[in-house]
């Protein structure tokens, strides 16, 4: 034992479950005060070091009439009985008068946001409606009541992490819902967003509540990645060697990291219309002008349009009549100095190896097909994910062919209930450039996030700026998953549309920086603070994840068994 | 063990004070609880507050014989006094039957009544709860901090070990009675420290 805890000690002793108390949950002080806008106050008990509370933790206030109130301990604070204690300290020397002053006069005080309240008699928890009565005491949470509240493992639930300081306690996400609607996974850069998306994937993946199609910028979702502390981590392809398929656009990137691909991802110039352009206008510095007129120049060069405005000079025919495009110039219907530009900011497209002139592939199709039969789409970029405007153009130019597949089958749907198409969840990173307030409007992803699940696609955003989304789209995001976020900006964001955020601001900027998490929103009754899983071999076995090894182990056994040297045991 | 202290010569409901004519070790002593019997069969129970000798014309002649004085003489006074010693107690509480209350009794015990102090078992069982502290505390013309002190490091003694923990506690109902007024309670907690 130190020094440190020595001295504690003498002041207060310290809480040792006894043997009949040790389950039995520990009081920690009475409602003193409050509301339901802004939380309730609790004064601590003197046998509760207020050293020993933490922001995020749960409680369970005890109700007069048996109902019980669960919260989410939101701030601490110390406080005291007399102002004067401030001004002239007592002479705590004596360590007789600093163990009856401490927790008598001075004390500590929690804030708590009431979000849940568990009636007798009603298995589920419902939305706090009302505050508990003057002096109600208040309990840490037990196993059983988080459990209650988070619900059991089932076949939608996936266990995410556990709640601080409750080691014991699993909170499980309900992913049915998670799908349901857009989700976002929020955080600094380097607090482990991916590893958050990835654990969500694998539990999608898991339960197989819907196909995914993941965006994946830095090649961290299929194979083998660097995770933090140099080890290196399985990708969902590993995990799932017969559910989850590996595109990429960059198939060389791909064999160098010995990434398992299954196609290689080719647009073709042909395929490309004015809108998939359009999503760039900002990063590629195209005015007004010049985006009106590639529509016209869509409609009059036809297909063949890119093709020919990447082209320097008209290709010459057995005729020496002029083109189509030196014809809208002499005609005046575009000014040469706009068709300069326009030439100019798409010469970007000769860097981009996966366009080609003509795909002999049809990507979307395959993509589609992938997906409707209930497999998992990864897209690898390579070493395009470094140049955003490849990424935007990709994922805007599938996401839009797909939801328009998505539409008309849902459509279909209506009048047959069997065509119903399977939920889709679209993952992009680096949203805020998707969905920044300026093209949010007209972009694809604006849709579908506005849309919820109207036409059983929604996204997962993984973003490290949330302040950078649109409002309106930030408002639909169902469920949010939340590290660490100090930027006041971001956290007002994450917050947008959520009521009593106040009360959780503080939770959100104490998280800390790795394997910690807000997540609240229509997965989870109520928000959670957890230490989330790791994603490691704990997680891999869950999942089904079988080393090479063993499966080799496996097969000989199985073999051997069949050949009769064996009892029993088929594996 | 209930010793007598001495008997009534003067009561309200608030305060009694009862004459004796010799001290004797620790009997009376500051801060002790005392009990005395009230008309209807309730035991009233008072702190000590105060111990008076008053003065005589004998013991004042004899003051003024100076240093010549026998000490047969000193003895033979302070044995057989004209005026009694004035012992006098401040009501804390009183007792029907088995139940304590910490409040003022309806009756004032009657004159020459035997006023006993009271021995560490119902010391105890008295201060098994600290209602009484109130009556205490609010008597503005008695050194109450002091009394209040010396009463308690008596209760706490009357618990051998658990005196400590007594003390704690009493300290901490104090804090709480005492919250505006923080020299007070910080002198009389040191007053209380073991």
């Amino acid at each position: 034992m130190t020094e440190a805890e020595d001295v504690l000690d003498s002041f207060v002793p310290p809480w040792r479950p006894g043997p009949a108390a040790a389950d039995e949950p520990r009081q920690l002080g009475i409602v003193v005060g409050g509301s339901l806008s802004e939380g309730l106050t609790i004064k601590l008990d003197r046998t509760s070091m207020v050293e020993g509370m933490a922001v995020g933790r749960y409680v369970v206030v005890r109700g007069s009439t048996g109902r019980r109130f669960f919260g989410i301990v939101s701030d601490i604070a110390l406080d005291s009985v007399n102002p004067g204690f401030e001004k002239t300290p007592p002479d705590l020397s004596d360590p007789f008068v600093a163990q009856v002053l401490q927790g008598t006069s001075t004390f500590g005080r929690l804030q708590v946001a009431p979000l849940l309240v568990l009636e007798d008699g009603s298995p589920d928890p419902r939305p706090v409606k009302t505050v508990p009565a003057h002096f109600a005491p208040v309990y840490d949470a037990s196993k059983e009541d988080v459990d209650r509240v988070f619900g059991a493992a089932d076949d939608a639930h996936f266990f995410v992490g556990t709640p601080l300081d409750m080691q014991d306690v699993k909170v499980h996400l309900n992913l049915r819902r998670l799908v349901e609607r857009s989700s976002g996974v929020f955080g600094k850069s380097g607090t482990g967003k991916t590893f958050l998306a990835r654990i969500l994937l694998a539990g999608i993946v898991t339960q197989d509540v819907a196909s995914t199609l993941v965006f994946d910028m830095h090649n961290e979702y299929g194979w083998e990645s660097e995770g933090e502390g140099r080890y290196r981590v399985k990708g969902l392809r590993q995990l799932f060697p017969s559910q989850v398929s590996v595109m990429t656009l960059d198939q060389e990137s791909s064999d160098r990291r010995g990434s398992k691909t299954d196609h290689t991802v080719r647009i073709g110039y042909d395929q490309i219309e004015p809108e998939d352009v359009e999503m760039l206008s900002t990063l590629m510095g195209l005015s007004d002008v010049q985006v009106g007129a590639l529509y016209h120049l869509h409609r009059k060069l036809g297909k063949g349009w890119i093709q020919r405005l990447l082209t320097d000079h008209a290709p010459r025919g057995e005729s020496d009549a002029p083109d189509e495009l030196e014809e809208l110039v002499a005609s005046d219907q575009i000014a040469s100095s706009t068709l300069g530009a326009i030439q100019r900011k798409l010469g970007m497209f000769r860097r981009f190896g996966f366009l080609v002139p003509h795909a002999h592939d049809d990507a979307v199709g395959r993509i589609v097909e992938y997906v409707n039969s209930g497999r998992h789409v990864i897209l690898e970029f390579g070493r395009y994910g470094s140049t955003l405007e490849a990424y935007i153009l990709v994922a805007n130019f599938l996401t839009r062919r797909i939801h328009a597949g998505y539409v008309t089958r849902k459509e279909e749907a209506l009048g047959d209930r069997r065509q119903e198409p399977r939920p889709l969840v679209i993952v992009i990173e680096e949203a805020h450039k998707f969905l920044d307030p300026v093209i949010a409007g007209h972009t694809i992803f604006g849709t579908i996030a506005r849309e919820l699940r109207k036409y059983n696609v929604t996204l997962l955003i993984v973003d490290q700026r949330p302040s950078g989304i649109d409002e309106e789209v930030m408002s639909q995001i169902g469920t949010r998953v939340t590290a660490l976020l100090d930027n006041e900006a971001d956290i007002r964001a994450v917050f947008m549309g959520v009521s009593g955020a106040t009360q959780l601001r503080q939770v959100l900027s104490r998280l800390d920086t790795r394997q910690q998490a807000l997540i609240l929103g229509h997965a989870v009754p109520m928000p959670v603070v957890v230490q989330t899983r790791d994603y490691g071999l704990e997680l891999y076995a869950a999942v089904g994840y079988v080393e090479g090894g063993e499966l080799q182990d496996r097969l000989s056994r199985n073999t051997a068994l069949l050949r009769g040297e064996e009892p029993e045991g088929l594996d | 063990m209930e010793i007598a202290v001495g008997r009534i010569i003067r009561s309200s409901t608030t305060r009694f004070s009862a004459g004796c004519n010799v001290l004797r070790p620790l009997v009376p002593a500051f801060g002790a609880l005392v009990k005395v019997s009230a008309v209807g069969g309730e035991e009233i129970y008072g702190l000590i507050y105060e111990v008076k000798m008053d003065d005589d014309p004998f013991v004042r002649q004899m003051a003024a014989a100076g240093e010549n004085l026998l000490p047969e003489y000193v003895e033979d006074m302070r044995h057989n006094r004209q005026v009694p010693i004035e012992v006098g107690a401040l009501v804390v509480g009183y007792r029907t039957g088995e139940e304590v209350r910490h409040s003022l009794p309806p009756q004032p015990p009657l004159s020459l009544d035997l006023m006993l102090a009271c021995g560490s078992e119902e010391l105890v069982a008295f201060s098994r709860r600290l209602d009484y502290f109130g009556l205490v505390l609010g008597s503005r013309d008695l050194p109450a901090d002091e009394l209040l002190g010396a009463h308690l490091r008596y209760a706490a003694q009357a618990r051998d070990a658990a005196g400590h923990d007594f003390l704690l506690d009493a300290g901490r109902v104090l804090a709480n009675l005492l919250a505006l007024d923080l020299n007070r309670l910080e002198c009389l907690l040191r007053r209380l420290r073991p």
